[in-house]
């Protein structure tokens, strides 16, 4: 059975940390004829008590590193965010141009490789991070009853996220980003029928060029930023209105309050998080390959490697079963992603007793798994996090 | 006020528990995350400024095209850096020749900035956003501007005006 969590109150002796202005009732603060500046603004804005309420959140026990990853991925967006509306002041989106802004801001501007290399490493960490919390989801059965809705919302936010990082890859224009973007906007014209229109509306024309990197750069810093603020803003709303599921089976103790202990847990991790995205951004700098040259024989396009699966496995497809692989594996995960919570239908979160769930959730897991260590196995070298900026390349003006 | 009172007296006599320490660590290693952020934020953000000018010497009219006591209106391009790219950019001064040499004008009103013309007839400078009004020396002569004209350097070499831009 499971157990619907109830509210606690905690018989703490103990006030937390946040004391001054919270232990007045808003009764009592209304009563103060002449009440000083902070608590004549706690009455307006209720921020101390609001801060306090999050701050007392019940953790069932057994909740701890595993529970401390959403936190770790609201910091990492939050370093996107920052970085990528600071790139924003010194990008130009177009062909003529985004080349060299990239190049001028990662190299010129004070402190350009390490803002460009957050950005860069942070996408890809944030990919790590957010399959990682998707698995202990799936694993520790959380998405059922009450909180379908929050699982269906973090898919969402997972689909948000591969948008980000597939229209974020075309904008430095060099030959990595125009042709990953060649061969990704193809996958639209699989769709059977209207595959052709569809490809000419995901580029804005025939060809990838102009209107793909205008479009792409609305999608990568106006849509998908509104749509990932509202989501995200969902899903915390929802994780503190149903609380933390805690481990599948109920474990004894009493519930202790977030903090201390479990957003100190959590403090560490976000430090240890960053601490890994600062030594990448400094060790391994993002560069540049030569700005994209659509003439160009000499380059072999690959994907980002968190899409390496998708192009392994339309590699092994045989000719005329392309869409398999564009369309109907990917779309029967998303939908299966998206479905999970009414098709998992066993009472238990336990997850030796969700069967067939567990069977197929690991079979592909390991499906996507295997293609990915395939792809970057099978990634030459060179390719891989090149040099810095190399002169030269005919501008990709058609 | 009552309240805080009795609340800094309560956190003397518990001493340091578990929940300030750890809630002091967290403060700390929280503003440890948000100044690794802050620092190459602040530093990128404020690169312009450290940005140095040089002084660029263009030939702009002949030694002999300017009579003395003469205004005029001169134009010339130059390749400038503009951010990320290097651009040709189209420049306009006032060059006027005195008793004791060539002055350079900039035609931007010493107010806020607008684009002055010079009538030839009145032999002033008119600023048409504000009434800003100079006379041929670059002095104001009416008007809101709190000085007198910019003056870009000045040489005179093998027979050719050559001023000086920032670039």
């Amino acid at each position: 059975m499971i157990k619907e969590p109830e509210p606690h109150s905690f018989e703490t002796e103990e006030r937390p940390i946040v004391t001054a202005p919270g232990d007045l009732q808003p009764e009592e603060r209304l009563a103060m004829e002449r009440p000083g500046l902070r608590d004549w603004m706690e009455l307006r804005l209720g921020w101390w008590g609001f801060v306090r309420k999050n701050l007392d959140e019940p953790m069932p026990p057994g909740v701890g590193w595993w529970q401390t990853l959403g936190n770790l991925l609201l910091t990492l967006l939050a370093f996107q965010f920052t970085t990528g509306v600071l790139m924003a002041m010194y990008y130009s989106p177009a062909p003529q141009t985004a080349y060299n802004s990239v190049k001028h801001l990662t190299t010129e501007v004070a402190a350009g490789a390490i803002i460009r290399g957050l950005h860069v490493w942070g996408s890809a960490l944030i990919v790590v991070v957010m399959v990682m919390h998707t698995l202990r989801v799936f694993f520790w059965g959380s998405y059922k009853k009450p909180r379908e809705l929050t699982w269906v919302c973090g898919v969402l936010i997972f689909q948000v996220m591969l948008g980000f990082s597939f229209t974020g890859y075309l904008l430095p224009w060099d030959q990595k980003a125009y042709w990953a973007t060649v061969v990704g906007t193809r996958i639209a014209a699989t769709v059977p029928f209207i595959g052709h229109e569809l490809l000419i509306l995901v580029r804005g024309g025939e060809e990838v060029g102009a209107l793909t990197l205008t479009r792409f750069y609305a999608v990568h810093v106006m849509l998908l930023p509104a749509a990932l603020m509202g989501l995200v803003g969902l899903h915390l709303y929802l994780v503190r209105r149903h609380h933390i599921a805690g481990p599948v089976m109920p474990q004894k103790g009493k519930p202790q309050p977030f903090f201390p202990n479990q957003l100190f847990k959590d403090a560490v991790v976000v430090v240890a998080g960053l601490a890994a995205l600062f030594w990448l951004t400094l060790n391994l700098p993002p560069g540049l390959e030569a700005m994209a040259d659509p003439a160009g024989t000499d380059f072999t396009p690959r994907p980002e490697w968190y899409f390496l699966g998708l192009y392994e496995l339309l590699k092994i497809m045989p000719p005329g079963y392309e869409a398999l692989a564009t369309l109907v594996i990917p779309g029967l995960i998303t939908v299966g992603m998206f479905a999970l919570p009414w098709l998992d239908r066993s009472k238990s979160r336990h997850p030796a007793k969700r069967g067939w769930v567990m069977l197929v959730g690991m079979g592909v897991i390991l499906l996507i798994g295997l293609m990915t260590l395939k792809g970057i196995l099978e990634t030459p070298p060179s390719s891989h996090h090149s040099a810095p900026a190399q002169e030269g390349g005919a501008p990709a003006v058609e | 006020m009552p309240e805080l009172q009795n609340q800094s007296e309560k956190k003397q006599q518990n001493g340091p528990s578990r929940r300030s320490t750890l809630g002091a660590i967290v403060m700390v290693l929280n503003l440890g995350v948000l100044a690794s952020l802050a620092a190459p934020a602040v530093r990128f953000v404020l690169s312009p400024l450290s940005r140095r000018s040089k002084l660029k010497w263009v030939d702009v009219l002949g030694d002999d095209q300017l009579a003395e006591g003469e205004t005029r209106e001169v134009s010339y391009v130059i390749p400038i850096v503009d951010g990320y790219q290097t651009v040709e950019r189209k420049y306009t001064v006032y060059l006027h020749r005195t008793p004791n040499g060539v002055k350079c004008f900039d035609p931007a009103c010493t107010h806020l900035g607008c684009r002055i013309t010079f009538q030839g007839d009145q032999q002033r400078y008119f600023c048409p956003c504000h009434g800003g009004v100079f006379d041929k020396e670059g002095k104001v002569v009416s008007g809101p501007p709190p000085t007198g004209l910019v003056q870009h350097p000045v040489k005179i070499e093998r027979g050719r005006i050559l001023i000086g831009r920032k670039v």
